[in-house]
């Protein structure tokens, strides 16, 4: 705990402080920081004593990101700020959402009140995170996430109102805790303030739910880009205005209500446990107070026009009172919201590797966070060099870093025992890790020695400085090799639990008897860091700000240069990196100079190099697993697209006290207040990339029937298609039903949601109805039709027993399905062709038309040579595309067609048979030819045949032809394939290359996608895709929530598995081609002929005559022989299955063939 | 291990050693759960949607005795009643995992057709195969004695054996690795002189392998797809 709190970075001043005193000349604005963390005196005295503290401290579990903090200190840096610096100036109670919290302790974050983004630090706040406002808090991250995130597909994420959902829910549930929800409510009534701004919250809800209106027509339209961008920047700015207006709300009610409650449960002692320090640095708080009595009189200096900043800290002080009691019903949080915010704040420093021992013992958890760790000591150990620090500070972290790193090491090194195979590239990444190290301690060590040497203040030369900075650099470079390769290998190795001691000693105890001493002292001595935070500002420990043009510097560890907080603020696009060396008093004046000078070969080497290397790297990895380790820098969000812009003060965003009309009138809020009141599981549901991926039965349903927008046609037919997967049809009615209920609460949703519901279930009795499994479900529906949906909507519950009546008496869907249900809008792409067009005539003549005949009555034989191409082509396509049209989704779920016994999947079956009956077809007239030269030209017809396929688009005929001619025992027959042309096998390999499955069916697939019908695709593909989405997707999801975790139905699956089948229905349009009855029924008799043999004698017959018609070669068959005679078990294990060349002469079905010897 | 080999390698893999190699999954039904032991082998584990229809779904880039290779997987699973369509398969697997699910015997017994078919197809009696009992989470339920599987794993010329879990992801790493290594080896013998037919004993789980045959040098023809 001790090391823990050692590291927080605003800590870390203590020895600079010192000189600070003597620069006068800020006084000035030194008294005004004094004065504004002075007006704490007025807060209530809550703070307890530090012990209390601790004990929570140690209880408190791994870090985590809060995405909201909340301003408890002013801070504002140097006078005048304007919004184009770097630095965030704070009022106390600011909410400010927090992107990344650097090392040092600043954090990148965007002040709600003003939609203004920069750096502030996080020692001036506290978490907020307080329970009413979780979701609305929620609601606005996910919001920014999609609007600042997104990659340009923003547009298509706000088709819909799902997004509104969020802030609404939010509110709602805001209002709910607080009792506020009606108007009605006795809280409301009876507080005035209360009702004025839950009022006011309301009104800027329904303000954002009317921009966000907007939005969706400007996006319907052919919206200009920065139309676009206008809006969406004016909706988040909203939504800001939600949330602080929320903050407000939650705080009056504190003040009004929670005060009173609180007072009222105040007799038992319960409370004293939740008394925390409301201060971030209650240990020295008092202490600090005593230290600064000037403080008081210039508060005056405060230029504030919102209430008063005391006002605001009681409130504040009030709400973390009151919200207690709130919380009694929930599980205790042995976390208290102190020592969650003591956690942000130090949780950058060396909280990686306590946390890692807190943490499992996984290794690529271990892996990560002593990486974090390490990180993190280099990142202000190349910080420090660049200030004129005392050398033992220097020391103290040079050690830290070695320590840290030999944590990583001890990780690194574990991973290599585990793996077996010893990867020698992890090997290698070690050791030069381990050399790099030794290079960063030496260069170290000579940086120090002038150090020793008395009263040199300018002890660092820059050449010195600067190898400094490569050793460390290298060393961060080979810390992320080394890392890039450990996952490798535990990629490959698996993952695995290290034992937890490994470095408990190792990196903990050494350090901290370093620097145990002056952080004691500084604690005694120090004013608290309110204090500090501004003093700092004139000398180089504070907080590093780098190259601000690349952001991911920013959320790197490393980044961590000592850029001069007074110097950004005086340079507000400065992208330069102030090194090291500057004195404090002299700094204004030597800034300039140094700048020219240093600008290109320290700052820009230093700031892009690391950046570009070590640290991307991080980042990336980071926001990869960030969720296993908890303990990621950043917070998982995006947040680079438009931190250079924002952060050169061009966030031209315009502000939003300017643009937010405070407009109160009357019938926007009735609207909205109707929206609040909607009772709404959305919070059941998992989105992304505004895609829904999984939720309750409950939150699909709603989904389903919500009445702000349509339903996605997709959505709904996945829904009709599917739901027996992952519901019984009487739980499905079930839900209907009670979504037909409870939307009664909400009356002005009421009439949509119901004629949907009623819809939902029209369409499903209609034309999606599965006798054999829905039927169980027909009571239920018709009992709801008489009942509840008669007394609501008379005609519709009439109808609905229309249907029920109908259902039960007819076998099959009452309206007939469209075969392309479910591509609706695809099949709008197919040809059109006018009905009067006359079909091709087919290519037949009068001696094709004789010969069939003479076929009938057994007269004569025929064979396809008989035929033209074209012509059999065609009639092979209208024979397969009446089985494929005739596929019923249903065939496609669940592998039903895999099933041995009771397949419903006869369709799909009907495919296969006739695409293997196709493939033995050509086998077969081919191989039972004697002469090798009619075998070449049936080849050649066969291949022409798959020409023609291929040119009407039939792809699972051209797949039968070309495997069989790819069979071994047609493409071994030397012979005959030498009396092939040249053009005939180019052309068969042409077609080759387009079935050509490797790639997964790459060239296939491309041409499908680009195919209009009608097309003919390979069944196969849409089956081995089908099979592996049900195999490789788990059935549920996990949902996340802050209290708990929920299994939901991973509606993603299904989505994939309901568009593999609309791409299927997408083709399942006839051909427009003549049919010749004959022709059809010489090649039925064909097709069957092969197939009566059964499937796998079919093949060894085949190989035989094979063998047959072209022996092999005779020392090859020797040794065939031979190694069969010495391996005899495999032989008569598998007595049916023999293999036996020779024996094909005694079977009687080979047909009159000529024996030879 | 001596620093100038790692080196050396090093230097192939920026170049090109990246070798691609076909590997081949049958079973003649459905049911044995070989497109799970896919599935789990290809995605990572913190995929959390699998997507089959792209491109890349059935590759993956494993580490094979220092070798960088991508496996790209043929899987039938779905079509096992195109039966001629296994051929095509098999023509461009270098290969085969046979698998089998240790609850059922009948699918223990047609793994030998499909070997046969293999064999055929290949003309190679020294086909890389590795047999694969799957399902092994389902003890209780086992059909398949574990001598059975090893009898025929010896009939089969020492072809190895492995019981599997794609269930619990147990051995399926292990599977892909020893057919790779099996390919890789029977590549560069076919360039020296495959006169040394005895293939070493595979048992599973077996992680001392001698590492005599790597020695780096141009590899044979790989298959580039």
């Amino acid at each position: 705990m001790e090391s823990m709190k050692r590291h927080i970075p605003p800590l870390n001043i203590s020895k600079s402080n010192s000189n600070l005193q003597e620069s006068t000349d800020h006084s000035n604005l030194q008294s005004r920081f004094y004065s504004t963390w002075g007006s704490s005196e007025m807060t209530p005295p809550l703070t307890p004593q530090t012990q209390e503290t601790n004990m929570d401290q140690l209880e408190a579990p791994r870090p985590v990101f809060h995405n909201y903090l909340r301003a408890f200190y002013p801070f504002h840096p140097a006078g005048n700020v304007s919004p184009s610096t770097v630095t965030l100036p704070l009022d106390q109670g600011d909410i400010i959402l927090v992107h990344s919290v650097h090392t040092n302790g600043w954090a990148d974050g965007t002040l709600l009140d003003s939609g203004n983004r920069g750096w502030l630090p996080t020692n001036y706040c506290e978490a907020y995170d307080q329970l009413p406002m979780r979701p609305l808090l929620k609601a606005l991250t996910d919001f920014w996430d999609i609007i600042r995130g997104g990659c340009g597909s923003s547009l298509k994420d706000f088709g819909n109102q799902d997004l509104m959902r969020g802030p609404i829910a939010g509110v709602r549930f805001l209002l709910e805790k607080s009792e506020c929800l009606t108007r009605e409510s006795l809280l409301v009534r009876k507080y005035d303030g209360l009702r004025r701004i839950r009022k006011a919250l309301l009104s800027d809800l329904s303000s954002l739910v009317k921009t966000a209106k907007k939005f969706q027509e400007v996006a319907n339209g052919n919206p200009s880009e920065d139309e676009v961008e206008h809006i969406l920047d004016e909706m988040l700015l909203k939504a800001f205005k939600i949330v602080t207006r929320g903050v407000r709300f939650l705080d009056v009610w504190n003040e009004e209500v929670g005060l009173s409650r609180t007072i009222a449960g105040m007799d038992g002692p319960a409370d004293s446990q939740y008394d925390l320090p409301p201060t971030p640095a209650s240990e020295t708080f008092n202490i600090g107070e005593n230290d600064c009595p000037e403080r008081n009189e210039s508060r005056m200096l405060e230029s504030r026009q919102m209430e008063s900043r005391q006002t605001t800290r009681s409130r504040m002080d009030m709400s973390r009172l009151s919200m207690r009691t709130d919380m009694m019903d929930q599980p205790p949080r042995p976390v208290s919201v102190s020592a969650k915010r003591i956690s942000v704040s130090h949780r950058m420093s060396v909280s990686g590797p306590s946390a890692a021992i807190c943490a499992q013992n996984l290794a690529s958890e271990r892996l990560g966070t002593t990486y974090d760790g390490f990180l993190g000591v280099l990142g202000s150990f190349i910080g420090l060099h660049m200030q004129s620090r005392s050398s033992t500070e220097l020391v103290v972290t040079t050690k830290q870093a070695v320590e840290s790193c030999k944590a990583f090491l001890n990780v690194v090194e574990a991973v290599c025992e585990h793996d077996t195979h010893r990867s020698v590239l992890l090997d290698q990444a070690r050791e030069s890790m381990c050399e790099r190290l030794s290079d960063l301690v030496h260069a170290a060590r000579d940086v120090f020695r002038p150090a020793h040497l008395p009263e040199d203040d300018m002890v660092f030369m820059p050449d010195e400085g600067k190898q400094l900075v490569e050793a460390a650099t290298h060393c961060v470079r080979a810390a992320g090799n080394c890392l890039a390769k450990a996952r490798l290998v535990l990629e490959q190795i698996g993952d695995m639990e290290l034992e937890p001691e490994n470095e408990n000693e190792g990196d903990q105890e050494p350090p901290s008897d370093q620097s145990e001493t002056p952080v004691a002292e500084y604690e005694r001595r120090l004013p608290p860091p309110p204090l500090q935070i501004p003093s700092t500002t004139y000398s180089p420990p504070t907080p590093a700000l780098t190259d601000a043009t690349t952001p991911s510097s920013f959320q790197s560890h490393i980044a961590n240069s000592p850029a001069n907080l007074s110097a950004i603020s005086s340079l507000p696009n400065s992208a330069v990196l102030p090194t090291h060396l500057e004195n404090v008093s002299s700094f204004s004046s030597t800034e300039s100079g140094y700048r020219e000078s240093h600008k290109s070969d320290m700052g820009e080497s230093f700031g892009r190099g690391i950046t570009s290397n070590g640290s991307s790297f991080t980042y990336h990895s980071h926001t990869r697993d960030s969720e296993m380790s908890g303990l990621s820098q950043t917070s998982t969000r995006a947040t680079s697209p438009d931190i250079g812009g924002s952060f050169q003060g061009s966030y031209n965003v315009p502000s939003l006290k300017e643009s937010v009309s405070y407009s109160t009138l009357a019938e926007e809020n009735e609207e909205t207040e109707a929206n609040i009141l909607e009772r709404t599981y959305a919070h059941e549901l998992i989105y992304k990339e505004g895609a829904v991926m999984g939720g309750s039965l409950r939150a699909l349903i709603e989904k389903l029937t919500a009445h702000q927008s349509t339903p996605d046609a997709m959505f709904v037919s996945t829904f009709y298609l599917t739901f027996r997967l992952f519901a019984s049809p009487l739980e499905f009615a079930e839900a209907l039903a009670a979504r037909f209920e409870y939307i009664g609460d909400t009356p002005h949703a009421a009439g949509p949601v119901r004629l949907r519901v009623y819809n939902i279930f029209k369409g499903w009795l209609e034309s999606h109805w599965r006798h054999d499994r829905d039927n169980i479900a027909l009571e239920f529906i018709v009992t709801f039709a008489k009942t509840k949906l008669a007394a609501d909507l008379p005609t519709a519950g009439k109808r609905l027993l229309d249907l029920a009546d109908k259902v039960s008496a007819v076998g099959g869907p009452v309206v007939p399905r469209l075969v392309s249900s479910m591509g609706k809008t695809n099949t709008s792409i197919a040809q059109y062709i006018h009905p009067d067009t006359p079909l091709p005539p087919p290519i037949l003549g009068k001696k094709e038309h004789n010969l069939l005949k003479q076929w009938k009555n057994n007269e004569a034989s025929i064979t396809i040579l008989d035929f033209d191409p074209l012509e059999l082509a065609r009639q092979l396509t209208i024979k397969e595309s009446r089985i494929f049209c005739a596929i019923l989704p249903e065939e496609l779920l669940d592998t039903e067609w895999n099933r041995k016994t009771g397949s419903l999947a006869v369709n799909v079956r009907a495919m296969s048979t006739l695409s293997t009956d196709l493939s033995h077809l050509v086998a077969d007239s081919i191989l039972y030819l004697e002469e090798p030269k009619k075998r070449a030209t049936t080849i050649k017809h066969w291949v022409k045949i798959a020409s023609k396929c291929l040119e009407l688009n039939n792809y699972d005929s051209l797949m039968a032809i070309i495997c069989s001619l790819n069979l071994s025992m047609i493409s071994r027959l030397k012979k005959t394939w030498d009396i092939v042309s040249q053009k005939t096998k180019v052309a068969l390999e042409h077609l080759r290359g387009i079935v050509d499955v490797s790639r997964n069916y790459a060239v296939l697939r491309q041409r499908l996608q680009n195919h209009v019908p009608p097309c003919l695709p390979f069944v196969g593909t849409y089956l081995t895709d089908l099979t592996f989405v049900d195999h490789g997707n788990q059935s549920l999801r996990t949902l996340c929530t802050d209290e708990s975790e929920m299994d939901v139905i991973n509606f993603d699956k299904h989505m994939k598995t309901a568009r593999i089948i609309s791409e299927l229905q997408r083709f399942q349009i006839p051909y427009r081609l003549t049919e010749v009855p004959e022709l059809q029924a010489w090649m039925q008799n064909e097709l069957v002929r092969v197939r009566s043999n059964g499937d796998d004698t079919t093949t060894q017959l085949f190989y035989r005559r094979s063998l047959v018609l072209e022996p092999r070669e005779q020392s090859r068959s020797a040794t065939t022989l031979q190694s069969q005679d010495s391996n005899p078990p495999s032989i008569l294990d598998n007595a049916k299955d023999k293999f036996d060349f020779l024996s094909w002469t005694n079977q009687g079905k080979v047909k009159s063939v000529p024996t030879h010897g | 291990m001596p620093r100038s080999n790692g080196e050396s390698f090093l230097l192939d893999a920026n170049i090109t050693l990246l070798c691609w190699e076909l590997v081949f999954l049958c079973a003649i039904t459905g049911g044995v759960g070989k497109s799970c032991l896919t599935a789990q082998f290809v995605q990572n584990v913190w995929i959390e949607s699998y997507d089959p229809t792209i491109e890349d779904s059935y590759r993956k880039q494993i580490e094979v005795d220092g070798r960088q290779c991508i496996l790209e997987i043929l899987d039938t699973a779905g079509t096992e009643q195109f039966t001629a369509m296994r051929e095509l398969y098999m023509k461009q697997g270098q290969g085969f995992l046979l698998v089998f699910s240790i609850t059922s015997m009948s699918s223990l017994n047609e793994l030998s057709e499909l070997r046969e078919q293999i064999m055929r197809i290949k003309d190679d009696e020294n086909v890389p195969i590795v047999i694969v009992g799957n399902k092994s989470d389902l003890e209780e339920d086992r059909a398949v004695p574990r001598a059975r599987a090893f009898g025929l794993s010896q009939n089969w010329g020492n072809a190895p054996y492995y019981e599997t879990s794609a269930r619990r992801r147990a051995n399926v790493n292990e599977v892909f690795i020893d057919l790779c290594r099996q390919i890789i080896r029977k590549d560069s013998e076919g360039s020296r002189s495959s006169s040394d037919p005895s293939r070493k004993r595979e048992g599973p789980n077996r992680h001392d392998r001698k590492r005599d045959n790597r020695r780096p040098r141009k590899r044979g023809p790989c298959v580039i797809l």
